[in-house]
């Protein structure tokens, strides 16, 4: 109401500007074609994305040629494509929110994120789309995480899971073998250590980054439920095995087990010791594959010495070496007031088909979709990762997309404290339960 | 003559456009950006009134407070820093050899974009490879620090960054004021036998006193709502300990859809920016000034 | 220039002598380190994203690579993006400045009853940050269906800088001498010859550095643009930079390629108007 009431003084006010202003008519509507969707005889479908063809080629490849694909079958339909860079789409999307102007169809984060949207009612359900066969392409787990209360509000796009890529020759240089326990795990680090070479490295001044290392650890020693539970609220931060996961982390930080001044480092500085052989291991998602693999930017023997191991099993611990953190990364949404819902439907549901088709083998880039292995011809990585995924006991979602957004927040300086040693692993655990209760 | 000079319509016709502009866009966003906080809302979906809650819950907010906190240090620094920037530009402004070419290289950061300037700071101040521990390295410094990870250093590497960034801001208006002086006036102190430095001191500093106090406002308003660098360099980070009001705000409002209470956060940075205002004009208005 | 040598000759040469060599030496360290980081701007945009996160940033590139700047102005439409940016970006510092100057002028030149309210007015104008004025600015344009239009960009670049510029204006003018204006008063000038004539042109060297002020700030602004800009068409060469930061993988070379790119125009017209700010106090001076 006090809105509306704003513009329209505002409107009145512009106008008079126009007349003293300079020759420029502000008045002029915008002649562009097909920037908005009011016209709705021609349907003109508008799509937001955030591959760039600059950073994310290939995504946009094949972003482009899905978009052509589906114009070709569909005369009449028009794709409207605006391209956003990573840095300024959560912000540009929230923008666009608050007045109700979101794209007809557009990428959006899990759990977390979501929810402010879907609750504002912005996001279409995509049940319909689901039942209509979809759903069984999908990998169990990933739809679920874009649902609110049972009901999907976006289709998944990518799978990830987070192993620890790790150097061969600097593996063989020190005789060490790929650890299956945390023991182990704590020697190599320790030899690594003593032998002057950086044993992990990591960008913790993003921390989710970090967080990982703290999931795995909570997973590994409490068990796949018990996190999520203590963000649910049905268990709690303070548990022995959450401190304790804490309590590893700091120990680690102790053992010089990270890169220096890790809590500076963004992913991408944190990434050059690894790709420059000074650095032993890296956890990350599978989205780095294509840089082991494919990536010709990348010189071949680089390339042919990494491997990747799952994050070890801890003694007496309650968890599962199958277990990963990880998830699904973007997936898409329609509209709550498109004009044009139904049509945007149709195209979001060709979309996840033709995308999990062709995503892998094109942009190495692993579906939220069933990929069939025997099928495509893919790098010995690729192969072994869907082999592991197919064979997950559990996948944890990234924590900081299960929480919502103000906690999330929390949660991540929390870890980069945690890190930092500026908190004992029992604050860290308090502060926790505090974010979370004050949510409630 | 006083009555030309005060001919109504003209006056209406030479600030009404400006006036128009910065009421629609700018006093309507801060009547907005107030009234926002007095909302809980996500910036997405519904909002609710909620009086004044906000307000009241970030006066008890201890991060809110060491963001602010950092951000005055910041706007302290920012204002030392001009009397360095004056220095150089007395300098520049003599006619010594080479002064025009000089001036021309000090400006040259201030051509950059923050994405530029961030990503050679941070390369700067990289833990193992960056150039100043590579330095210290070389001069058997063995232990120099993580500059941007140490929670007692970030603060002031960053302004550091910061002062860099702005020398050629404030070297490009000290310079145009002291070109600004007419001639006559120092060569007359020349011929009574002024050395440079009491031509510097005691006559062209007190003629740009005004320009030198526009600029301390624009330091202390610019650097309370200094944003730019801290964002990409740290993120506010390591764990709040290079966070300002501004990167506060951002994340309040962006980052937790807390977009009430980052309203709120922005309209008390209005008020600091008001308050250090007045404060500063108090001070430093002599009294034998009519015109401020 | 005579006066100089004469105060030379009266004090002891060699002291003076060491002075100078020192007070050099200083300008000479604090030139290093501003212009280094065009040279490794350059340096940067030539390497490859791996060697930019190698052991030295700060080396040369062992084969500088070229393509970087192909990929920047292939990708994308920077060539566009470039031309968008000129013109945006003149269009705004010519009416900020303009409009700034008016203000100015009325608010130190002339009587009447609300200067110091009306300047009081353009000050606070300075203090909000611009990230909460994203929400509210969006939605007015909206309203008014200038979104995606460079009309809203235009505005918003003036609005915004109106404050700043007012306020260097300000400081000069208040030192600047009236006698002249005076003068003409007495001879019937109108105040609009008295301000486009005498005025503007007296006033030169410090439209000149306003205008490189605006003219930076304009040049490097993105978080406007990426707000109420939804098309291609109209973007900026900032968000050509944005463009090339991804997901999970960034191009920094093509990033590296790209800041070259964009601030080579700025630098030719920073070296043009900053001349200006001498030539214009010659102007000046040979009017009074």
């Amino acid at each position: 109401m006090i809105k509306k009431l704003f513009s329209l003084i505002l409107v009145l006010t512009l106008v008079g500007l126009g007349g003293c202003g300079p020759a420029d008519d502000p008045d002029a509507t915008d002649p562009t074609p097909g920037t908005d969707g009011e016209v709705v005889d021609e349907s003109t479908i508008s799509f937001t994305h955030l591959w760039p063809a600059g950073s994310s080629a290939q995504h946009n490849r094949i972003v482009e040629s899905i978009i052509s694909e589906y114009e070709e079958a569909n005369p009449g339909v028009t794709i409207d494509v605006d391209v956003l860079s990573n840095d300024q789409y959560k912000e540009t999307m929230t923008i666009l929110a608050s007045s109700r102007q979101l794209p007809d169809v557009g990428l959006t984060w899990a759990a977390g994120y979501m929810t402010p949207f879907v609750n504002g009612n912005m996001f279409a359900s995509l049940d319909d789309v689901i039942e209509d066969g979809l759903g069984e392409e999908f990998i169990p787990g990933t739809v679920e995480a874009f649902s609110v209360n049972e009901t999907a509000y976006g289709l998944p796009l990518e799978l990830n899971i987070a192993p620890i890529y790790y150097n061969k020759n600097i593996f063989a240089e020190y005789d060490l073998e790929v650890p299956e326990t945390y023991d182990e795990f704590l020697n190599v680090v320790q030899t690594l250590e003593e032998n002057g070479v950086t044993p992990i490295t990591v960008g913790n001044r993003e921390p989710w980054t970090g967080s990982m290392w703290y999931m795995y650890l909570a997973d590994r020693i409490g068990g796949p439920e018990l996190l999520t539970n203590a963000i649910e609220r049905t268990d709690t931060f303070e548990d022995e095995a959450l401190v304790q996961a804490a309590e590893e982390i700091q120990n680690l930080v102790d053992m010089n087990a990270f890169v220096r001044g890790f809590n500076g480092l963004g992913n991408e500085e944190a990434k050059g010791p690894f790709m420059n052989e000074q650095a032993a291991m890296y956890m990350m998602g599978t989205w780095e594959l294509p840089n082991y693999t494919t990536n010709e930017d990348v010189p071949q023997e680089f390339r042919d010495s990494i491997g990747f191991f799952k994050f070890p099993m801890v003694e007496g611990g309650a968890g599962d070496i199958d277990s990963f953190v990880g998830g699904p990364g973007v997936g898409l949404f329609v509209s709550e007031d498109s004009p044009v819902q139904e049509q945007a439907k149709d195209f979001v549901q060709f979309f996840v088909e033709r995308w999990g088709e062709t995503s892998v083998t094109d942009a190495g880039v692993i579906p939220a979709t069933v990929v069939n292995t025997d099928e495509v011809d893919l790098p010995d990585m690729y192969i072994d990762i869907l082999d592991e995924l197919a064979g997950a006991s559990n996948i944890t979602l990234y924590a900081d997309v299960q929480m919502t957004a103000s906690v999330a927040q929390t949660h991540l300086d929390l870890i980069q404290s945690l890190f930092g040693k500026h908190i004992t692993p029992e604050e860290f655990a308090k502060r926790h339960e505090e974010a979370l209760a004050a949510e409630e | 003559m006083n009555k030309v000079m005060s001919n109504k319509l003209i006056i209406t016709l030479y600030v009404l456009p400006a006036l128009l502009l910065i009421m629609v866009l700018i006093y309507v966003p801060i009547v907005l950006t107030g009234y926002y906080g007095l909302m809980r809302w996500d910036g997405v979906g519904e909002m609710t009134f909620i009086g004044l809650d906000n307000y009241i819950r970030l006066l008890s907010d201890n991060q809110f407070w060491r963001s602010s906190f950092h951000s005055l240090l910041l706007a302290i620094f920012s204002t030392i820093s001009l009397i360095g920037y004056l220095i150089i530009s007395l300098i520049l402004a003599t006619k010594i050899k080479g002064a025009n070419f000089l001036r021309k290289i000090y400006l040259i950061p201030m051509l950059l974009s923050s994405v530029a300037i961030a990503q050679l700071w941070l390369k700067i101040y990289h833990p193992t490879n960056g150039l100043l521990n590579s330095l210290l390295f070389t001069i058997g410094f063995n232990n120099a620090p993580a500059w941007l990870a140490d929670r007692s250093l970030v603060l002031f590497s960053i302004f550091i960054a910061i002062i860099w960034q702005y020398a050629g801001f404030y070297i490009l208006i000290y310079y145009a004021a002291l070109k600004n002086i007419p001639e006559s006036i120092i060569e007359a102190a020349k011929i009574d036998g002024a050395t440079p430095i009491q031509i510097a001191y005691k006559i062209k500093f007190p003629l740009i006193l005004g320009v030198f106090k526009v600029t301390i406002i624009l330091a202390i308003v610019g650097s309370l709502k200094y944003f730019d660098l801290i964002w990409i360099m740290t993120g506010g980070g390591p764990a709040g300990a290079s966070e300002v009001i501004a990167s506060y705000m951002y994340k309040q409002a962006f980052s937790s859809y807390n977009f009430g209470y980052g309203s709120a956060v922005g309209f008390y940075l209005l008020l600091f920016c008001l308050i250090a205002t007045w404060l500063i004009r108090k001070l430093t208005t002599s009294k034998e000034e009519i015109q401020y | 220039m005579g006066k100089q040598s004469d105060v030379v000759k009266t004090e002891s040469n060699t002291s003076r002598k060491i002075g100078y060599a020192l007070l050099y030496l200083i300008l000479g360290i604090i030139a290093v380190f501003q212009v280094y980081p065009l040279i490794w701007l350059v340096k940067f945009s030539l390497k490859s994203n791996r060697e930019v996160f190698s052991e030295s940033p700060f080396a040369l590139p062992t084969e500088p690579r070229w393509e970087n700047y192909t990929t920047a102005w292939t990708q994308g439409n920077i060539g566009l993006y470039f031309f968008n940016s000129v013109w945006i970006t003149v269009v705004a510092v010519v009416l900020t400045v303009l409009f700034a100057s008016l203000v100015t002028f009325a608010i130190t030149r002339m009587n009447w009853k609300f200067n110091k309210l009306t300047l009081g007015l353009f000050m606070i104008g300075l203090m909000i940050p611009i990230h909460s004025t994203l929400i509210p600015l969006f939605s007015f344009f909206l309203s008014i269906n200038l979104i995606d239009n460079p009309i809203a960009i235009i505005l918003t670049y003036t609005a915004f800088n109106l404050p700043l510029t007012i306020m260097i204006l300000l400081g000069f003018y208040y030192t600047l001498p009236r006698e002249i204006e005076e003068a003409a008063v007495i001879d019937g000038c109108s105040i609009n010859r008295i301000f486009f004539q005498i005025t503007l042109p007296m006033t030169m060297p410090v439209i000149s550095t306003t205008a490189i002020i605006n003219m930076i700030y304009n040049w490097n602004e993105f978080v406007f643009i990426n707000t109420f800009i939804r098309s291609d068409h109209y973007r900026t060469l900032t968000v050509g930079i944005q463009s090339f930061i991804g997901q999970y993988a960034t191009d920094w070379g093509a990033i590296g390629a790209t800041l070259v790119i964009s601030i080579l125009p700025i630098l030719i017209a920073f070296f043009f108007l900053s001349n200006k700010i001498v030539e214009g106090i010659a102007a000046g001076a040979v009017k009074g």
